[in-house]
């Protein structure tokens, strides 16, 4: 048995290394490297999810000492909350890869740092050490200031330091929430899976420590009054970055708010469930109400991702306040299969707002107008993602989000006017639809000032208008895995 | 006695190899001086590798070799070395080169001393020989801004020295004995405890430039050659922090000594971060920065006693902030004084661009690399040493740290902004940058540097596994 977990991790790391020792290859060149190095991680994730999940605990287990005087140790593995999202990660990565293959700026440095931010998001969803998921994870937050910093648009500088400060900030709490787990553990250790199995903490250091680490995931998530950066970090960066951050490292914070925050305070969590729960409903709805108020589309799509996380966030509340294992299971099912969805969804918005960006130079929604007629595939494309995202059935986010309000309407009926945001994102996407692609067709958009999809671009979003259809009609796949872990989570 | 000199062997090759190239200068051969320092150091870190383990006091108790003072000797010693390979490619051929090594090797001296002192005629005689060599090394280049410097930090290092003793008076009084272990007889004496240590706090406060302590270390660097400067914010502040830990062993609980050296903790992370946010000169911005960082060492020495992890973070971030700073201060060599020599370095020069880039997110504490680690642990003792406020407070300054460093990371990357104002820069540059060819020696050090702080961070195994 190879470790496939680690090879797939630090395979794009070998790559990035790689590409910076070969610094007279052609940008081609490099650009194939990438593919090819997030193609084969790709296939490692892909191998990774045909050995599976255990029923209980972590599968695909691999250890390397690191500091066992302090115990801490290089730990990786995975469940069923993760492995999807590990899938999820390559396959962004991959498709991200193809779509920036034009990056002729710098492209050497790109591809690097593309392929150690890969290493970071599949490291942070596999860590089963905390240290190893902190390093991760700040890791994964340097590699994005530079992407933005460099690749951004006009005003780049001030939105990457606002970003790398902002969610520096936010990441220490759990710094600190670390700490306190690793001295409250006896004997001490970082592993993940002891302060899981038997919570370390209780009373009121417990909720200490819970609410460090909300703050931390609540930044990244990231979850109103908390969200500020992240409009401003999305219209700054180049759209490889945009689906980076909100396809992968946006579920950092969700993911975090399950593994950490649920798994290892479980009895504070319980406790301060009626908060989290608002909070949740309150960003589902501001991210809604926010979204509308956007002409700018980029714009529009980051604010959408606000409400899309906010179900998350309801989702494992209920979760947690449910008292019946079933209904607790059907909440995080939902909450999970959701961040899937949102990442395969919002990725494809965030290319195809990138593909009209690349041809129009603009995104401003008052500017376009009947593109549909002009560039149909790209349209339809469009189309197809916006009708996902606004959880349409039969796309890639209704079976997630209707687990959610499952199982919202049976614990704490009350938080079901969250389904308020689904009429909202409606009709904000109808009428983005509309401003864009419907209506008269502006002079200056013509087949020859605009081209539709291209090959490559074509072979970038195919993957993912594809899974969005998949995942909407036979969730199953992905769910059997998930629900093998949600059932038999002891809380 | 004789067991008692073998335990003490570093320290008299250092003073043998100081002897040598007393006479080696005297002859005028000052490359023989680089040489005989050099390998002097070297072996004396290697003959202090057999003493790992060892936890005893000689001269009945006055020097202590223990984890602390061998972990500084094999911490300090091959930072001197690279410091002078940096004054070595600052100061070639200046007539006051050979000098400049001896003088660096006696405060190296006094810093192994001070990390291993027992006693407070120790610790006095560790501050003044540390102190005369560093006023004579920063009046080294004879012109006005360094005698300035060198000036204000005599009157400064005099002023507070001589408090310190008089401080101390009051400790040989309480405990009729000069030595530390003897203080756990205050414990009836609180006041005299308490005045003690605020004498220490002053006069190893001005050596770790400690806030308010401090205000002699942004001039000094700024006055001194960049070398030596690198030096003095490495090898005299670690010394001076492991005397600390290694007095606050021995204060009785009763003179809540860890909330007054807490305050100062708090107080020197704050300024020194603050301060650092409004300079434009880079060697002034690092001198803040390094001031900053000695209130992250004091983490580490409030929790000494309390904490298990107390010693262990101090020797990891120790060898931590020696590499990172070094390999700092290494790229300013290369790079230049000012803000504005640093726009374009990272597309002109990507390697050195890297390597400033880990150093700077290193003193940030950016894991893996080797200052999150140290950071790590430091925070980790406080918080069992029951002071979580301050790890709060600590962590809130590793935020506005990130503010201080992407002021130098930012312009590496951006084009020369107009051209006004890099004339002016260029101007300064050709004023005060000695280094004018690529220099060798430079790109040795920081690529030491940056090998360390990359392996210190994975790595830490090693170090921590000696530890025990």
């Amino acid at each position: 048995m190879y470790p496939i977990v680690s090879i797939t991790v630090f395979l794009p790391l070998l790559g990035a290394l790689f590409v910076l020792f070969i610094r007279k290859a052609p940008a081609q060149a490099v650009h194939g490297i990438g593919i090819v190095t997030s193609g084969l991680t790709l296939l490692g994730a892909i191998l990774m999810w045909s050995r599976g999940v255990n029923e209980t605990g972590f599968a695909q287990f691999e250890q390397i000492n690191w500091m066992p005087s302090i115990g801490a140790a290089y730990r990786v593995g995975v469940d069923g909350i993760s492995l999807p999202l590990v899938l999820l990660t390559a396959i962004l990565f991959f498709v991200t890869f193809i779509y920036s293959a034009r990056v002729r700026k710098q492209s050497h440095a790109f591809v690097a740092l593309m392929l150690l931010l890969e290493t970071a998001s599949i490291g942070a969803f596999t860590a089963l050490d905390a240290i190893l998921f902190y390093v991760f994870f700040e890791v994964s937050l340097v590699s994005m200031y530079f992407m933005i910093a460099q690749w951004g648009h006009e005003d780049r500088q001030r939105a990457a330091l606002m970003f790398f400060i902002y969610t520096f900030l936010g990441s220490l709490p759990l710094l600190l929430a670390i700490l306190g787990l690793y001295l409250g553990s006896d004997p001490h250790t970082f592993d993940m899976r002891v302060w899981i199995s038997n919570p370390p903490l209780e009373g009121i250091a417990a909720m200490l420590a819970l609410v460090a680490m909300l703050i931390t995931f609540a930044v990244k998530t990231p979850v109103f009054p908390f969200h500020t950066w992240l409009p401003a970090a999305h219209v700054q960066a180049p759209a490889a970055g945009s689906v980076i951050l909100a396809g992968v490292m946006l579920k950092f914070g969700t993911y975090g708010l399950v593994r950490f925050a649920l798994q290892m305070t479980p009895d504070a969590f319980r406790e301060a469930g009626l908060v989290i729960l608002v909070f949740g409903v309150i960003a589902a709805l501001y991210g809604a109400f926010a979204a509308l108020a956007q002409s700018d589309l980029k714009r529009m799509v980051a604010y959408t991702s606000i409400n899309h996380m906010g179900y998350i966030i309801v989702g494992v509340a209920i979760a947690a306040l449910a008292t019946e294992p079933a209904i607790r299971a059907t909440a995080l099912d939902g909450s999970v299969l959701q961040m899937v969805s949102h990442g395969l969804v919002t990725g494809a918005l965030f290319l195809l707002v990138g593909m009209l960006q690349d041809r129009a130079h603009t995104r401003e929604m008052g500017q376009f107008g009947g593109l549909l007629k002009v560039v149909p595939m790209l349209g339809w494309s469009f189309v197809l993602a916006a009708f996902a995202s606004l959880g349409l059935p039969g796309l890639a986010h209704f079976p997630a989000e209707f687990q959610i309000f499952l199982a919202t309407l049976q614990v704490e009926p009350v938080a079901i006017i969250v389904i308020l945001g689904i009429v909202i994102t409606a009709g904000l996407y109808l009428r983005a639809i509309a401003r864009v692609f419907l209506g008269e067709t502006g002079e200056k958009w013509t087949t020859a000032t605009m081209s539709d999809l291209n090959y490559r671009e074509l072979l970038a979003l195919g993957p993912l208008l594809v899974l969005i259809i998949v995942l909407g009609i036979a969730p199953a796949w992905v769910l059997d895995i998930i629900h093998k872990t949600t059932s038999a989570l002891q809380l | 006695m004789g067991h008692d000199l073998a335990l003490l062997i570093p320290e008299i090759i250092i003073l043998l190899t100081v002897v040598v190239a007393l006479i080696a200068e005297m002859l005028r051969f000052p490359r023989t001086v680089l040489t005989v320092t050099i390998i002097g150091l070297l072996l004396a870190t290697a003959q202090t590798l057999p003493l790992l383990g060892v936890d005893t006091g000689v001269f009945g108790g006055t020097f202590r070799v223990d984890m602390l003072s061998v972990w500084a000797k094999l911490i300090l010693l091959p930072a001197t070395v690279l410091s002078l390979l940096l004054a070595r490619s600052e100061l070639a051929g200046s007539d006051r080169e050979g000098t400049v090594y001896i003088l660096v090797c006696l405060v190296s001296l006094a810093s192994v001393l001070l990390a291993g002192a027992g006693d407070s005629m120790l610790l006095v005689l560790g501050i003044l020989l540390s102190g005369l060599a560093s006023f004579a090394l920063v009046a080294c280049p004879r012109n006005d801004i360094a005698t300035e410097a060198a000036m204000k930090f005599f009157v400064f290092a005099s002023v507070t020295t001589s408090v310190m003793i008089f401080g101390l008076s009051y400790w040989f009084g309480g405990t009729g004995s000069t030595l530390f272990s003897e203080l756990a007889t205050l414990q009836t004496k609180p006041v005299i405890a308490v005045i003690g240590l605020m004498a220490v706090i002053i006069g190893l406060g001005y050596k770790a430039s400690l806030v308010p302590f401090h205000f002699w270390a942004p001039d000094a660097y700024e006055g001194a050659p960049l070398s030596i400067a690198a030096y003095l914010s490495v090898v005299p502040k670690i010394g001076a922090i492991m005397a600390f830990a290694q007095i606050v062993r021995d204060i009785p609980m009763v003179t809540a000594w860890s909330l007054i050296i807490a305050v100062v903790a708090v107080l020197t992370m704050t300024y020194g971060y603050l301060a650092a946010l409004v300079q434009n000169n880079v060697v002034r911005l690092l001198a803040y920065s390094s001031i900053a960082q000695a209130g992250y060492f004091l983490l580490g020495v409030v929790a000494v006693g309390a904490s298990p992890l107390a010693l262990k973070s101090l020797i990891v971030f120790a060898a931590a902030y020696a590499a990172m700073n070094l390999g700092a201060f290494a790229v300013v060599m290369q790079a230049g004084r000012t803000l504005e020599t640093f726009y374009g370095i990272g597309r002109k020069n990507p390697a050195l661009g890297v390597a400033m880039v880990v150093f700077l997110l290193s003193l940030a504490g950016i894991p893996p690399l080797a200052g999150f680690v140290g950071k790590f642990l430091l925070f980790g003792a406080a918080i069992d040493a029951g002071f979580l406020w301050l790890t709060v407070v600590a962590i809130l300054n590793s935020v506005l740290s990130l503010a201080v460093y992407l002021r130098i990371v930012v312009p590496m990357y951006q084009r020369r902004r107009d051209s006004g104002l890099s004339a002016a820069a260029a101007d300064i540059k050709s004023i005060n940058d000695p280094v004018t060819a690529p220099a060798p020696l430079i790109t040795l050090v920081w690529i030491i540097a940056l090998l360390s702080t990359l392996g210190i961070g994975l790595a830490a195994q090693l170090l921590l596994g000696q530890l025990g």
